[in-house]
């Protein structure tokens, strides 16, 4: 009649009379917790936008039915920072911007993840000046960078499936040795002044500036007393 | 402080001629600089307040005029019916480099008479201050902190002279001027240091903290379910 089991391609029949695997077959799966809780994570991730400047542009791009980087998990767009998991950074920082940037990845609850996205956030860009932080990997752990600029939505779909890759391959054994922070790096800097001056260096092209406009080297304290204690 | 940074950007130092325009249209009727009606009335008035007329981009008239009367020339510019210069388009500055004096410049415009004109004063860098003109336009209060900020200007007379662009507990100087290192003068560890060190909070005026906090319930209003409580 209309109502017999529809028979499945295996040859089995549907759960109520054997499951997946046929009659006689297992009525249960077996799996490691790590892999339930990273397939969790990895498929339900949700973005917290930072954009600033022209990279957040092609952030919503991705966002847009076109690219639709919900079919990934990143359903939700979370502009409050207590429900997200990864922060994307999306355009130039500059200084005055430094500490809210800081205070949102510190509002964000572990597990969390950062993509620095498009050539400003990942090293300052072409504003290599006063004015701006020489990439945000300075204030905040950056788990992936994007480069493009700006870069195209595909190449944000593509770092946030790295990050899937990354969640896949984590381990719940070693959590805390991968995502601990200090709660008293809570508002510093990410990197010491040595890392920072690595990062930092001014490099390719923008090394003369100092030279043809005879300017003084900028990396030393003019001003002593202007210092922090 | 003399600028003792030789370059090789000397298109940059040297600035614009202004010493010849000036003194070929300092007539006020010279062929460089043609009549402007505003020009002609401030030299009527002002006399030696006037210190010289020239062309800036064609129909761009700009009159330099004495510092220390800045205040008086561009409040008689914006109250007098023939002139009525009632919006204040900018207020802002150059710095030429070289150790020469900065230009405070004032691009007024006038709606009932359609007329722009630009008004400059020349303020040597070591006294870089001039009498505020929030009084006449409000629009001049962020304009003159910007001024402030960027260039080091002190206006007398301003009620909030304050950072605007840059942190509030910015301690390098005022960065658009020629001496001004273009990465700063702190070293990057330094200044990413002093950026995380800023209180968020005070990016904020009180009216705004207000919005942002949770909302209080009128006092009072505890009361209204005891009373209900009664009937039951």
């Amino acid at each position: 009649m209309g109502l017999t089991d529809r028979t499945l391609p295996g040859g089995g029949t549907s759960a109520r009379t054997g499951g997946l695997f046929g009659a006689g077959g297992p009525t249960f799966l077996t799996s490691k917790i790590d892999f339930l809780v990273n397939w969790g994570r990895r498929s339900s991730l949700w973005p917290m936008p930072f954009g600033t400047a022209c990279c957040a542009i092609e952030m919503m791009a991705s966002a847009g039915s076109d690219y639709d980087v919900s079919r990934f998990g990143m359903e939700r767009f979370s502009f409050s920072p207590r429900q997200a998991d990864v922060l994307i950074c999306a355009g130039r920082v500059p200084y005055k911007l430094a500490p809210v940037l800081r205070r949102t990845w510190d509002q964000m609850p572990q597990p969390k993840w950062a993509i620095s996205m498009g050539a400003c956030a990942s090293s300052g860009g072409v504003f290599d000046n006063y004015s701006m932080v020489q990439g945000i990997d300075t204030i905040i752990p950056v788990d992936v960078y994007i480069p493009g600029c700006p870069p195209r939505p595909e190449a944000l779909i593509y770092g946030l499936m790295m990050i899937q890759e990354k969640i896949r391959q984590e381990s719940l054994a070693n959590h805390f040795d991968n995502r601990a922070e200090d709660p008293l790096a809570v508002a510093r800097p990410r990197a010491d002044d040595d890392e920072v001056r690595a990062l930092t260096g001014p490099f390719g092209n923008s090394t003369r500036q100092n030279r043809v406009s005879g300017l003084v080297q900028t990396d030393r304290i003019s001003r002593p007393e202007d210092r922090l204690p | 402080m003399a600028d003792e940074t030789r370059s090789g950007l000397d298109a940059v130092e040297e600035g614009p001629d202004v010493s010849d325009a000036g003194a070929d249209a300092g007539s006020g009727s010279g062929s460089l600089a043609p009549e402007h009606p505003s020009v002609k009335a401030l030299r009527a008035r002002f006399g030696d307040a006037i210190l010289r007329h020239e062309m800036g981009s064609p129909g761009q008239h700009v009159v330099f005029v004495d510092p220390a009367r800045n205040f008086e020339i561009l409040g008689w510019l914006r109250d007098d019916p023939e002139h009525d210069y009632k919006y204040l388009s900018d207020v802002t500055a150059v710095d030429y480099g070289g150790g020469r004096p900065l230009h405070v410049v004032y691009q007024l415009f006038s709606m009932t008479h359609h007329r722009i004109l630009r008004v400059k004063c020349e303020l040597p860098v070591t006294a870089l201050e001039i009498d505020s003109v929030e009084p006449l336009w409000k629009t001049a209060n962020w304009l003159e902190r910007e001024v402030y900020d960027l260039f080091g200007i002190r206006f007398n007379g301003h009620p909030d002279l304050r950072r605007i662009l840059m942190p509030e507990n910015y301690a390098e100087g005022h960065p658009l001027r020629k001496d001004f290192p273009l990465r700063g003068r702190f070293s990057r560890a330094e200044q990413t240091r002093r950026a995380l060190a800023q209180e968020v909070e005070n990016f904020y005026i009180p009216l705004e903290m207000d919005i942002g906090r949770e909302p209080q319930l009128p006092q009072g209003t505890e009361t209204a379910p005891g009373g209900a409580g009664d009937d039951a």
